[in-house]
């Protein structure tokens, strides 16, 4: 690794000749200790295998010093600490997001007293919203990101540039140690013993009277794979808040009229919805006799459609095309294209849609003719025969205000009303007054009759009469759904599965390297690990009986440094 | 090498900076979407009275009266004369009155307008789309937009009448 700044304190060129970078542990070419903290170690801390971290430079700028924050295991730790005890702060009071309608600046003292109050002043009552939650989970994901490569790209090139001869000092100081005499010369004695290691699945390379043997090096990556899988978690996580990739509404949709999904091109119509309940046998013991209805199964028979022309012209009805139909119900929810709809609640109080009145004569019971008034969007004319019936006044919820007069008591079609002005043969030249209530409930109540018979001056004269049930028109109940778009779904289960890969990686292989080297007929023999110690020393023991050399398992363990005979 | 490991850092901390600034704007910004005073008000895109779509960009360059009204709702309805008096006096000088009616249908606010004499463009949001673009809570609510489209007040139930007209005219200064 060359560096661009040089070593000013410390001396890094090693014995064998090799510039190692700042902050180098072990020499990268021969494995040398160089620091004396190394040196003073029986046996050698391999992490990273003794090279410098990126991070470590000898005069950092201001760009090294944030990377060198980010960099640090310990910052990481206190980060994850600090996100901890933010998120635990947020479970003392709900959330605000739990609430529907509330006023958090009054709800949180009325709720939860004074200590609510500084509760919510403190901005906890938005804990996973607030902006140093947020900052928290990017700086968790910063550090990930730049300690992973503040390690994995030094460890990399290290990995890959491995010299064979290794210093003696390495060899001795690893934690699995043998030496003894050979009586082959050097060369000899490798390349016999190379098929051997070769059968338990090392790859083999040799310098002369050297070797090093290695195998599964990959499950070192395991670590950073798994760092790459949390990312891209993350930012699956933080991509939820980009416009259209996140959604969970609950919009209620009455029967037979198609309702526009917000923020897409999509319809959704209600074509019918079935439910049944359970009958008094069916009960458990404590709801029967009690005149409870607990229902059984409810589905909506959905249809979905696109909207393929005058979408957003507010004068025009949109062209809507069927894409897909589905009979929803709790658990089946309809799914079309990452568009999720979940059955959630339904209501079974008809909604009035139009009504089909006929003009008739009260006195001899004469139809004139029928006219179509539709509740919510009427017409300002209509034509019954020879007879002009003209709207002056129309009331969803029709009622009585201080004064007498009749006003208006919401937009909701509770009590719809409507006053005509009809004209026509064998009435007064400039027509008559009359008040037509479509439900029969508010005929009764208001007395539509006697109104009536009022405003033409006596009697009534003609009357608008629903002669048929098939003359009204209602959604027989309406239906709640949970419309819910989630995009970034499927980069998070990516991210769960390169997390797995790199999980496996790294707990189900070993990264195992066996050095050694022949001086003089001495062999010595080093071996790291990265787990399972016991494993390595029983496959370095066998090899060792493969030579016809019989070398305890035991006996390899690096003894604090206190060399073993061989027997 | 030196340098081109340099850029590197600088473009993964620039990446998450940017990234940290978009996540922590949209939680700032993002979960309340509703503009409050000082911020520009709210688009909208609503059929009027007269059959033609208005936008609020029809609008630019004039200070704003923007009421939500409804005829189920008596103190809107008791208001309506006095914003029309204000119309009268304020429309020549750069100042446009809208009502909006939240939730009715056409013949309803037509007869409305018809009996009360309302000159001001009256707009329909039958689908209450301006209603929650706004976040009008309890009506009457009232906007007062500068001519810039910021919002300079809210003001919700009932107008003051008595201090209507100083509104407009601090808000024709506000300029």
């Amino acid at each position: 690794m060359s560096q661009g700044s040089k070593p000013l304190i410390q001396n890094t060129k090693c014995d064998c000749g090799h510039q190692n970078p700042t902050g180098t542990v072990l020499c990268e070419a021969c494995g040398k200790p160089l620091t004396e903290e190394a040196e003073a170690q029986p046996v050698l801390e391999m992490r990273y295998d003794g090279v410098a971290r990126r991070s470590q430079k000898a005069n950092p700028g201001v760009i090294d010093l944030v990377w060198n924050f980010f960099s640090s295991v310990k910052v990481a730790i206190y980060l994850i600490l600090f996100t901890l005890i933010g998120s635990s702060l947020g479970t003392i009071f709900p959330q605000e997001s739990t609430f529907l309608n509330i006023d958090p600046s009054v709800y949180y003292k009325e709720e939860y007293g004074q200590l609510g109050h500084i509760y919510y002043l403190l901005g906890l009552s938005h804990t996973y919203t607030s902006w140093w939650f947020v900052l928290l989970l990017v700086m968790i994901g910063a550090s990930l990101v730049i300690c992973s490569l503040d390690r994995v790209l030094p460890l990399y090139k290290a990995l890959s540039r491995q010299r064979i001869p290794k210093h003696m000092s390495f060899l001795t100081r690893q934690k699995v140690v043998y030496q003894g005499p050979v009586e082959e010369g050097g060369i000899e004695w490798v390349e016999r013993v190379k098929p051997i290691i070769k059968k338990k699945g090392y790859r083999v390379r040799t310098d002369g009277g050297t070797l090093l043997a290695e195998k599964q090096r990959f499950s070192r990556w395991g670590p950073y794979v798994l760092h790459i899988g949390l990312i891209v978690f993350l930012l699956a996580v933080l991509g939820r808040n980009l416009p259209g990739l996140y959604m969970d509404e609950h919009v209620a949709f009455p029967q037979g009229e198609p309702v526009h999904i917000k923020n897409t091109s999509y319809y959704l119509l209600n074509d019918g919805f079935k439910v049944e309940f359970y009958t008094e046998d069916d009960m458990p013991e404590e709801f029967k006799g009690k005149n409870k209805v607990l229902p059984k199964e409810f589905q909506t028979q959905a249809v979905l459609y696109m909207c393929e022309a005058n979408c957003d012209d507010l004068d025009k009805d949109p062209e809507l095309v069927e894409v897909t139909r589905h009979n929803i119900e709790v658990n089946h929810p309809l799914n079309y294209k990452g568009l999720k709809a979940y059955q959630f609640d339904y209501d079974l109080t008809p909604i009035l849609r139009s009504v089909s009145p006929v003009l008739v004569n009260s006195k001899s019971g004469k139809e004139y003719g029928k006219i179509t008034l539709s509740i919510n969007d009427p017409q300002r004319k209509y034509q019954a025969g020879e007879y002009t019936l003209t709207l002056t006044q129309t009331y969803t919820d029709f009622g009585l205000g201080d004064n007498g007069k009749p006003v208006n008591l919401s937009p909701n079609p509770n009590a719809p009303a409507f006053l005509f002005l009809i004209e026509g043969p064998d009435l007064p030249k400039e027509g008559i007054q009359y008040f037509y209530f479509p439900k029969q409930i508010d005929k009764e109540r208001f007395n539509q009759e006697a109104i009536n018979a009022q405003l033409a001056g006596g009697e009534e004269l003609v009357s608008l009469d629903v002669l048929s049930m098939d003359d009204v028109d209602f959604a027989e109940s309406t239906t709640y759904l949970n419309i819910r778009v989630d995009k970034a779904m499927p980069f998070i289960w990516v991210g769960c599965f390169i997390g797995m890969i790199g999980l496996i990686m790294g707990f189900y292989f070993t990264h195992r390297r066996i050095w050694l080297r022949i001086d003089d007929g001495i062999l010595t023999l080093g071996a790291h690990t990265n787990k399972n110690w016991f494993g390595l020393r029983k496959e370095i023991s066998a090899i060792f009986k493969g030579m016809n050399m019989e070398v305890d398992e035991k006996s390899l363990e690096n003894n604090r440094g206190n060399k073993h005979e061989s027997n | 090498m030196g340098k081109s490991k340099k850029n590197i850092q600088i473009v993964i901390l620039l990446a998450i900076v940017l990234i940290g600034v978009y996540a922590v704007a949209t939680v700032v910004f993002g979960s309340d979407k509703v503009p409050k005073v000082g911020q520009k008000a709210a688009d909208f895109e609503l059929l009027g009275m007269d059959g033609n779509v208005h936008t609020m960009s029809d609008y630019e360059g004039k200070a704003r009266v923007i009421n939500f009204w409804g005829t189920y709702c008596p103190p809107c309805v008791r208001e309506m004369p006095a914003l029309q008096s204000q119309w009268e006096k304020w429309s020549s000088q750069g100042v446009e009155i809208i009502g909006i009616n939240v939730g009715e249908n056409k013949v309803t606010v037509e007869n409305f307008v018809a009996q009360t004499g309302v000159k001001f463009p009256i707009l329909m949001d039958p689908k209450r789309n301006a209603v929650a673009s706004f976040g009008v809570g309890p009506m009457p609510t009232t906007f007062f937009v500068t001519a810039s489209g910021k919002i300079d007040h809210i003001r919700i139930g009932e107008l003051d009448l008595n201090t209507l007209d100083k509104q407009i005219e601090q808000l024709v200064n506000a300029k």
